[in-house]
């Protein structure tokens, strides 16, 4: 069920990222095209309207970002100043890290049930956004959503936190198809120079 | 006196360690509920509009872009045609990186992105010729950094949206600063590889240079898209980023044939999961300085330091001081979405410029990026080279210092921003 959820998020929130990248594309194309003077095609493009294009741009990155958002905090990308609590005991960083993890659930909590008042009281107003006509209710959806499921995130990653002392960790020199370097490609001398320096220089982040 | 309270309260709960936008959100809300008659329903609509402008969706777009290209096999050539052109000199191979480094960055707003690609296929090439690791990791950290200075560039986006200075502007006037700082770092380079004896590769012949340039011309033609279509005006900068993604895409995809088409779920992903952490901090961000322009502390703060008489010159040394500051403890996007608007009015009153005010943070970000406890290029570099972090610190002491001299530089010399900008006439 949770499995679910998760590849329900990321499939939603590619596809949006995806999704407005063509959209905007195709609507500066049809901007240009439709001003060459080839017949039937160029009637053809004038009478298609991409007006809507940038406003559909900014709802489907609203939602991503919502959504993101509460992905990042399963992918621990969200980071803040640990620069203080790393040079604390254990036990009492743990401390903080729970306190932490907790605002962020309460801080969503609340935006998550600000939002759904808000959206509560649009859905009772025919608003509308000015291009697509789309109600807004439905737009504004995106916040009391996202926010909701990033509290829920928060308070996963707290529960595993509790439980296996695990934080998930966003490694940013890890890019998907290209490989740190390898032991073999690092010359004898250089090798032992990395044991010695893994020994003394392990004072990093984390 | 509620200046104090609101910033007191936000840096105690940094120094928690929870993530910054959550401790922007909460300063926010904790001050609206005990503090103030602002409604909060002003609040909870400021949340909603707080990134709906199209102008802050260049950010999304210019990742998406980043990560193609990082993929792309558009770095491998721009190394290569670097390395044909400078490889000849002493330390030729680190020489190469640092020109590559800032040939990508015409193209990617990302310093890390460009530390990836450039680093993770110049270093193993330079400890196979001889280099010692962290010699080589050092220069990339540093060079890495030219990625937010040239052209297009994520932190600029963020600073433009802050204080609704023009993003064109702003990319052209990191481009003779970036040139300015390759030729620095290239000089001290070519100075201790010179001392140290580090090798030398052989001189290549201009028809081998002018071939390697036509391959590289691929990943080159980016600027033209991004600055040509901004300039002509044939684009906004979003759009011009969307091309640019598209660009990108089909580069790597069909004509550098680097990535196959079954991973692009990947970077779809992993450019959303970047692009959203940015912009939920922008969004809380804005609720942030929503109620700083509520309380009118911005221009407070502005009376008060115009009222110490500092000057610009002054100023501009208090700027950077508190900028290199809050650069060892937060990332750039944070650094600049919470310091841009305080120090915004201030410097607007002092007859700054706001392009050579936007360059100028973006140069401090640069630094931070170098340096421990945060700099996010030392991080990427060392867990691409595996060299140890304080290793890293020391090794990276020689291109810092260049760094700060040249922050100096960048400083004093208004006319090195914005004299390109406005030839161009992109700007008063």
């Amino acid at each position: 069920m949770l499995r679910v959820l998760d590849h329900l998020e990321e499939w939603l929130i590619a596809l949006l990222m995806g999704g407005a990248t063509l959209i905007i594309f195709v609507a500066v194309v049809h901007r240009y095209a439709a001003g060459l003077p080839i017949p039937v095609v160029q009637d053809w493009l004038l009478s298609l309207n991409l007006s809507w294009a940038q406003e559909a741009c900014i709802y489907m990155f609203v939602w991503m970002a919502k959504f993101g958002a509460a992905y990042g905090v399963r992918t621990g990308i969200h980071v803040g100043v640990d620069v203080v609590v790393n040079h604390m005991p254990e036990r009492v960083r743990a401390g903080f890290i729970t306190f932490s993890l907790l605002a962020g659930a309460l801080f969503t909590g609340v935006v998550a049930s600000f939002g759904g008042s808000f959206v509560w009281q649009l859905a009772h107003t025919d608003q509308t956004s000015p291009d697509m006509e789309l109600p807004m209710w439905l737009v504004y959806m995106a916040i009391p959503a996202g926010s909701g499921l990033m509290c829920f995130r928060f308070l996963q990653v707290a529960w595993n936190f509790w439980r296996t002392g695990l934080l998930p960790h966003h490694d940013p020199a890890h890019v998907e198809g290209i490989e740190p370097i390898k032991d073999a490609d690092i010359l004898p001398h250089d090798r032992l120079d990395d044991l010695e320096r893994n020994g003394a220089g392990t004072g990093g982040r984390r | 006196m509620t200046s104090a309270i609101i910033f007191g309260l936000l840096i105690a709960l940094m120094l928690t360690g929870m993530p910054i936008s959550i401790a922007l959100g909460l300063t926010v809300l904790t001050f609206v509920f005990t503090m103030t008659q602002v409604p909060i329903e002003a609040v909870a609509l400021k949340l909603f509009t707080g990134i709906e402008r199209f102008e802050i969706m260049a950010i999304p777009f210019f990742i998406l872009a980043g990560t193609f290209l990082t993929r792309g096999g558009v770095a491998r050539r721009m190394i290569n045609f670097a390395a044909s052109m400078v490889g000849h000199w002493h330390g030729g191979l680190a020489l190469a990186g640092i020109v590559a480094c800032a040939m990508f960055a015409l193209v990617c707003g990302s310093s890390v992105a460009t530390v990836v690609a450039i680093g993770s296929i110049v270093l193993p090439e330079m400890v196979r010729r001889g280099y010692p690791m962290e010699f080589g990791a050092a220069v990339i950290t540093v060079a890495g950094s030219l990625g937010i200075l040239m052209l297009p560039s994520i932190p600029k986006i963020i600073y433009a949206i802050a204080t609704n200075t023009s993003i064109g502007a702003l990319f052209v006037a990191g481009l003779l600063p970036g040139i300015m700082l390759t030729m620095m770092l290239c000089s001290v380079t070519w100075y201790i590889a010179r001392k140290r004896g580090y090798p030398r590769m052989p001189r290549e012949s201009w028809a081998t240079r002018w071939k390697l340039f036509r391959e590289s011309a691929w990943g080159l033609m980016l600027v033209v898209i991004i600055i040509g279509g901004i300039y002509s005006g044939l684009f906004t900068a979003t759009e011009a980023a969307a091309m640019a993604a598209v660009y990108s895409f089909i580069v790597s995809i069909f004509v550098y044939k680097a990535m196959p088409l079954r991973d692009i779920g990947k970077v779809l992903l992993a450019s959303a999961n970047m692009s959203a952490m940015l912009l939920y901090i922008i969004t809380n961000a804005a609720l942030f300085s929503f109620i700083l322009t509520n309380e009118n502390i911005p221009h407070a703060l502005a009376d008060w330091i115009i009222g110490k008489d500092l000057g610009w010159v002054g100023f501009l040394l208090l700027a950077n001081l508190l900028l290199l500051m809050a650069g060892n403890f937060m990332d750039p996007s944070s650094v600049i979405l919470i310091m841009a608007p305080i120090l915004y009015p201030a410097a607007m009153l002092l007859g700054i410029n706001p392009v050579h005010l936007g360059i100028l943070i973006d140069v401090n970000m640069e630094v931070g990026l170098c340096h421990p406890p945060v700099g996010l290029n030392l991080y990427v570099a060392s867990g691409i080279s595996r060299v140890g972090i304080t290793q890293l610190t020391k090794a990276v002491i020689p291109w810092l210092v260049t760094m700060l001299l040249f922050l100096v530089i960048v400083t004093y010399w208004p006319g090195l921003s914005i004299w390109l900008p406005r030839a161009m006439g992109m700007m008063p």
